[in-house]
């Protein structure tokens, strides 16, 4: 699948939208995230991948401002976190769906709307109408399919409008054409300008992004266009260039 | 402090409670089976069915009084027979055909008065005291007379209430007290529980919300539930609607028409002030738990110490000393004297006892609201 030109090139000499500065994160002896360091330019997405425990959710975290760095620090918008009031800039899309089962689509959309201090019922709306949830508004989310609770979960990040955007993993257990679904509103807000950060263990959703950072043992072993970085491996198969790349030990695990 | 924020929280909870048709049962209907039954248990309880089995050791002396005692017992509403001797009587106790037995002899000591031994089975120590009263009324009314001289007429009085009082009228505070802080820690701690594991509460860390907004809507939320839950159980515990007879129907009454000397009001502030420290525990304690069942094995730790150390059943006084530091930091113990104070003493605002009571148990709320708040990012961060 052949790449246009990523959106984030243009604003190449403006403030990263995100920046990771020496991240460290330890628990125990475990060095989680192990000294890594990056610059995010605005409006783009950029694919996180590597193996489960590789430190993508912890590397997330840390730039959400979700967990403390045990070194280094990390930026959002240009404000250090963690920082409660930048977090209404933020959209953080949970591994797990996040959402109160027995409340109704519409109750979790106003519910999160309020927490991230959105007045009204417009917006909660709006989210809900981007991932196609309108007509399910006063179902309970016990009684939805899985998928539509995964919709659900990406609609409560969304309901601010945050210019900076989370996902861990959010494809996961989610059918190939609500894949495709989630994958193209992605695309359109990040061509609106929205800086999007997804992790991921499966491969071939690697070239949908806009560039690449590799994570393994905590550390981001590679960066760059998928291109780039099949060129850099001399393969064309991505999961082979992550093996040649470095990944090997982690993957054949 | 966002109040939109807080007020969002409050009704979040509301909403997920009140489609929680099993925990809303929990809630309500649990608490007014559970104090009917005791209610009935106290104010029906059989009196006690008194065997006695004489026995007269001193001979023409013992048996004057051996027969003004077995009158008297009998008087009683006793079953009264006479034994040769104390073997038979142990015996007789033994295989259960009688529940006492008095053994009137000499005493050893002075080698010319009566004494009189009591012999009960040691197996229900409370059940047997009954038996142990019984006859010592007997022996007061025997010797009043079997020799004329007058002993004066044994009284008991109280300063407040009457000790032929209502038996319920002492219990139901306590179980008012005892079913708000239960259901209300169940409750927080359970959904706290769903909140951790479920991935909400990562959420929830994620957008601007501080975690006192957290505790507050909580406590708002789950307070809420805890107050229309006293109201009712009051309601029901001091309520005596009489209902008419209707066609084949008797007249009866609904609600257990326990005497309240103070304000219900008051009794309620208590009570409200004891579950804001319950729902706080709650949510502190839920740091500590992986399941739904880990929040249910914390109630023999957390809850049952309160329960006997808190003069639901025991009286406080009657604690073995070296529990009394404990039982002074249980706040349960506050809240039963304080409902106590209200419900029998009829205190108002400006009794000491009354004021301590709810200073203490403010002061709990917001030591357990402070540390709740703490543990919040805990597993977070």
């Amino acid at each position: 699948m052949a790449l246009q030109a990523a959106p984030q090139v243009e604003g190449a000499g403006s403030t990263p939208a995100i920046r990771a500065l020496g991240l460290v994160k330890t628990f125990g002896a475990l060095r989680a995230i192990d000294d890594v360091s990056f610059d995010l330019a605005p409006g783009g997405i950029y694919g996180l991948l590597g193996p489960n425990g590789s430190g993508k959710t912890t590397l997330i975290r840390l730039l959400a401002g979700l967990t403390v760095p045990s070194a280094g620090w990390a930026e959002v918008l240009g404000t250090r976190m963690p920082s409660r009031p930048n977090l209404s800039r933020i959209g953080y899309m949970t591994q797990a769906d996040g959402v109160y089962s027995a409340l109704t689509v519409a109750e979790n959309a106003r519910f999160f709307g309020a927490m991230y201090g959105v007045v009204g019922d417009e917006a909660a709306a709006g989210a809900l109408g981007l991932v196609e949830l309108a007509d399910r508004r006063a179902s309970i989310v016990g009684t939805l399919s899985g998928g539509q609770r995964r919709r659900l979960s990406l609609a409560c990040a969304l309901i601010h409008r945050p210019p900076v955007l989370f996902l861990d993993e959010p494809t996961v257990g989610v059918d190939p054409l609500l894949r495709v679904q989630f994958w193209s509103h992605f695309r359109a807000l990040a061509d609106a300008g929205t800086t999007i950060v997804v992790s991921s263990h499966v491969m071939d959703e690697a070239d949908r992004c806009d560039e690449l950072l590799f994570v393994r043992s905590g550390k981001v072993i590679a960066r760059g266009t998928g291109q780039e970085i099949r060129a850099r491996a001399g393969t064309a198969d991505l999961e082979q260039a992550f093996l040649r790349l470095g990944g090997e030990a982690e993957v054949t695990r | 402090m966002s109040r939109r924020r807080v007020v969002a929280l409050f009704r979040r909870v509301v909403s997920e409670i009140r489609r929680d048709r099993p925990s809303l049962a929990l809630l309500f209907i649990a608490p007014i089976v559970i104090t009917g039954l005791v209610t009935f248990i106290l104010r029906e309880s059989q009196a006690p069915q008194v065997t006695a089995v004489v026995v007269n050791l001193a001979g023409t002396r013992g048996q004057v009084v051996g027969s003004a005692l077995g009158a008297a017992l009998r008087e009683g509403g006793a079953t009264v027979s006479d034994v040769a001797d104390e073997a038979t009587a142990r015996a007789a106790i033994g295989d259960k055909s009688a529940s006492v037995g008095v053994v009137i002899g000499v005493d050893a000591a002075s080698g010319s008065s009566l004494s009189i031994t009591v012999i009960t089975n040691g197996v229900d120590p409370s059940g047997e005291a009954s038996q142990v009263s019984a006859v010592g009324r007997a022996v007061v009314a025997a010797a009043n007379s079997a020799s004329g001289t007058a002993i004066p007429v044994v009284r008991h009085t109280t300063v407040y209430g009457t000790p032929t009082d209502d038996p319920i009228t002492t219990f139901a505070p306590a179980i008012v007290g005892f079913f708000a802080y239960f259901f209300v820690y169940i409750l927080t701690g359970v959904s706290f529980l769903r909140e951790r594991t479920g991935g909400t509460l990562e959420r929830l860390m994620a957008t601007p919300v501080t975690r006192g907004e957290v505790v507050i809507g909580y406590t708002l939320g789950f307070g809420l539930f805890a107050t229309i839950q006293v109201a009712v159980l009051m309601l029901w515990a001091l309520g005596s609607l009489q209902v008419p007879a209707l066609g084949p129907l008797p007249s009866f009454s609904i609600g257990l028409g326990v005497a309240v000397n103070g304000s219900p009001l008051l009794a309620f502030l208590v009570v409200v002030l004891l579950a804001v420290g319950a729902v706080s525990l709650g949510i502190f304690l839920s740091t500590f738990a992986r399941t739904e069942l880990q929040v249910i094995q914390f109630i023999p730790i957390v809850l049952a110490p309160q329960f006997l150390l808190s003069g639901v059943l025991f009286p406080v006084s009657s604690l073995p000393s070296i529990l009394q530091p404990i039982v002074a930091i249980m706040p349960l113990n506050y809240a039963v004297d304080g409902l106590r104070q209200v419900f029998i003493r009829g205190a108002d605002l400006g009794v000491p006892a009354l004021q301590l009571d709810l200073a203490v148990l403010a002061v709990v709320a917001v030591f357990f609201a402070t540390i709740a708040a703490l543990t919040i990012r805990r597993d977070v961060a």
